[in-house]
C-alpha cells in the first residue's frame, strides 16, 4: 500500500503541524501575487490615474496637516515639511494593511468554505497590497526632497530596515485584525478612530524630538513612536537613527506579528464553522 | 493541504483512496450569524450564550476504494457536509485520522467565486492556485473549463453579475475538469438549468472510472441509484449503514416514512 498523501488529525495544542503549514504557505506564494494584483487591478490603481491618486492622496494630507501645523506651531519649513510627508506615507504603510487586512479573511468565506489552503495566505496579501501602493509614494518623496533640498547622505540607508520592520509590524496588525473581525464582524467601523488616535499619538505632525521626556516614557507603549522616529532620522534628517528605537521598534513588531500569528493560527481552524 | 497538487501514480481499483478512522468532530459555531462587537456589548450581564456546540460526527469509519462510487445520504443535519470537508481537509477532525491516497477536488455547497468584484477568469485562477495548483497546470485547464461552462463571454464579466446558476455552472466544471484522482461533489447537482443538470449528470457519469473514486452528497435517490456503486448513511453524526444503493436507500426512505415517493426520486 502507498503512503497517504495527505494526512489530517487532530490539532496538538491548537495549532496546525507548523512545519507542513509553512510549506504549504510557502508553495502559494504565487496566489499571494496573483491575488494582490488582481486587487491593486481591480481598485485601478495598475493604470497612471489610479497611481496619481495613490500618491494625491496622502500628499492633499500632508498639505492639510501642514497648513494646520503652521497657523497653530507657527514654524514651517523645508524639514518639517519632509518629515510630516515622509511620516504620513510610512504611516499609510501601516494604516493600509490594517484596514485592507481586517475583511480579508470575512470576504474569502466562499474560498474558505470550498478549499483546504493555510488561511493566513489572506491577510498576508493583505499587507502585500499595501506594500505595492507604498512604494510610488516612496519614489514621490525622494523626488519631493531633492526639491526641498533637504540633505543626502549614506545615512539614508537605515531606512531600509526601518522599511522591513514596518512591514513586519503591518503584516502582523493584518493578521491580528483579520482574526478579530471573524469574531466581530463590526470591528472595521472602530477602525478610524484607532488609526486617527495613532496618527496623532506618533511622531508624525511633531517631531520625536521635541517630545517631553514625561510623554516620551509613555510613547514607549506606541509601537509605531519608534519605527516612526527612526524613520524620520535616517530619511528626512540623513543621520543615523539610535539603535535603542531601531531595537524598540523591531521588538514590537516581532512581539505583534507572534502574537497575531499565534492568534490566528490557534483559532484558524474554527473559521470555516464560523463564517 | 496541497489538495490540489497533481500525483502523477495511477491506481488501481481496489486501491484505498480515503481512510477515514475513528473520525470525531466538534465545533464552536455563533449563534449569531454575524456577531458584532455592538451585539455583544448591548448584552452584557444579560448572560445569553454566544455560542453553541455542534457534535458533527461521532466515530465515524469509512474507507473508500479507487473504482467506487460513493453516495452520501441522511437527513438535514446528519454531519454529510461536515464529513465532506473533513476528507477534503477544510476543518481538521476533533478526534480520529483521515487518509487521503490522492488529489482532491471538492465541490462543495458553495462552488467557486472567492471576489465577486472579479471576473470569472480571475476567480478560476485565484481558485485553483489556493487550491495548490501551479499557473501551469490551471491555463492548461482553462479552455475547457470556459467551453464546459457555456458562459460564453460573461467568464470575463465580475462574478457579482452572475446569476446563482452561472455560479453554479462555473463550480461544476471548475470540480469536474480539473482531473482529479478523488472528487467529492456536495449536493451540487441540483443547480443549474435542466440542460446544465443533464450535462453535469452525465459529465459525473463519465467521470466514473476505474482509477478514480467519487463521494456523492445527493437528496437526489432517483439519481444515486443510478449513479453509485455504493451508499452510506449517516444519521445524526454517526454512520448508520452501508452497502449495496438500492438496500441502504430503501431503508433510509422506509426510515424516512416516505416509501418511494416521487418527491425524493425526482430531484436530481
Amino acid at each position: 500500500m502507498s503512503t497517504p498523501l495527505q494526512v489530517y488529525e487532530p490539532f496538538r495544542a491548537g495549532l496546525p503541524p507548523l512545519r507542513k503549514y509553512w510549506r504549504s504557505l510557502w508553495s502559494r506564494r504565487t496566489f499571494i501575487s496573483e491575488y494582490s494584483r488582481s486587487e491593486l487591478r481591480e481598485q485601478h490603481f495598475d493604470s497612471i490615474f489610479g497611481q496619481l491618486w495613490l500618491i494625491l492622496n496622502p500628499l492633499m494630507l500632508s498639505a492639510v496637516y501642514f497648513l494646520l501645523i503652521v497657523i497653530i506651531g507657527g514654524s514651517g519649513g523645508a524639514i518639517r515639511y519632509g518629515h510630516l510627508t515622509a511620516s504620513l506615507f510610512l504611516f499609510y504603510l501601516v494604516s493600509n494593511s490594517l484596514t485592507g487586512g481586517v475583511k480579508s479573511v470575512t470576504a474569502g468565506q466562499r474560498l474558505i468554505l470550498n478549499t483546504a489552503f493555510p488561511r493566513m495566505m489572506l491577510p498576508i496579501s493583505a499587507t502585500v497590497i499595501a506594500f505595492f501602493k507604498f512604494m510610488p509614494t516612496l519614489l514621490v518623496f525622494m523626488i519631493m526632497r531633492t526639491v526641498l533640498g533637504l540633505p543626502f547622505g549614506w545615512e539614508m540607508l537605515w531606512s531600509i530596515p526601518i522599511i522591513l520592520i514596518a512591514l513586519i509590524f503591518s503584516l502582523g496588525v493584518a493578521i491580528l485584525i483579520s482574526t478579530i473581525n471573524v469574531y466581530f464582524r463590526d470591528i472595521a467601523s472602530f477602525l478610524p478612530y484607532l488609526t486617527r488616535t495613532f496618527l496623532y499619538l506618533s511622531p508624525i505632525l511633531y517631531e520625536a524630538s521635541a517630545l517631553k521626556p514625561q510623554l516620551r516614557t509613555f510613547e514607549h507603549f506606541n509601537p509605531l513612536f519608534s519605527i516612526l522616529e527612526s524613520w524620520s532620522l535616517s530619511i528626512v534628517h540623513a543621520e543615523t537613527p539610535h539603535l535603542s528605537s531601531m531595537l524598540t521598534a523591531l521588538a514590537w513588531a516581532l512581539g505583534v506579528l507572534l502574537i497575531g500569528t499565534y492568534f490566528f493560527l490557534s483559532r484558524e481552524r474554527e473559521f470555516a464553522v464560523r463564517l | 493541504m496541497s489538495s490540489l497538487s497533481a500525483s502523477n501514480t495511477s491506481h488501481k481499483t481496489g486501491d484505498l483512496a480515503v481512510s477515514v478512522q475513528d473520525l470525531s468532530l466538534t465545533y464552536t459555531t455563533a449563534i449569531d450569524r454575524r456577531p458584532t462587537l455592538k451585539a455583544r456589548a448591548k448584552s452584557l450581564g444579560r448572560g445569553t450564550k454566544q455560542t453553541r456546540v455542534v457534535q458533527a460526527l461521532e466515530n465515524v469509519n469509512l474507507d473508500v476504494a479507487y473504482g467506487q462510487v460513493l453516495g452520501v445520504i441522511g437527513t438535514n443535519g446528519a454531519g454529510k457536509s461536515s464529513l465532506m470537508r473533513t476528507i477534503a481537509g477544510i476543518i481538521p477532525p476533533s478526534k480520529g485520522r483521515i487518509e487521503v491516497f490522492g488529489s482532491v477536488s471538492t465541490l462543495l455547497a458553495l462552488g467557486v467565486g472567492f471576489n465577486p468584484a472579479m471576473s470569472g477568469r480571475a476567480n478560476v485562477h485565484l481558485g485553483g492556485l489556493a487550491a495548490g495548483m501551479t499557473r501551469k497546470e490551471i491555463e492548461e485547464h482553462f479552455d475547457e473549463i470556459a467551453e464546459f461552462s457555456e458562459l460564453g463571454d460573461a467568464i470575463d464579466a465580475p462574478m457579482r453579475t452572475y446569476s446563482s446558476g452561472m455560479y453554479a455552472r462555473l463550480g461544476f466544471s471548475v470540480a469536474a475538469t480539473v482531473q482529479p484522482d478523488i472528487l467529492i461533489v456536495d449536493e451540487a447537482l441540483s443547480t443549474g438549468d435542466a440542460h446544465f443538470k443533464e450535462k453535469s449528470f452525465n459529465k459525473i457519469k463519465e467521470l466514473r472510472s476505474e482509477d478514480r473514486a467519487l463521494i456523492l452528497v445527493s437528496h437526489a435517490m432517483a439519481t444515486l441509484r443510478e449513479i453509485c456503486n455504493d451508499v452510506a448513511w449517516l444519521h445524526k453524526g454517526k454512520l448508520v449503514n452501508r452497502g449495496n444503493p438500492n438496500e441502504i436507500i430503501d431503508a433510509y426512505q422506509e426510515f424516512l416514512h416516505l416509501g418511494k415517493s416521487s418527491v425524493i426520486d425526482e430531484d436530481l
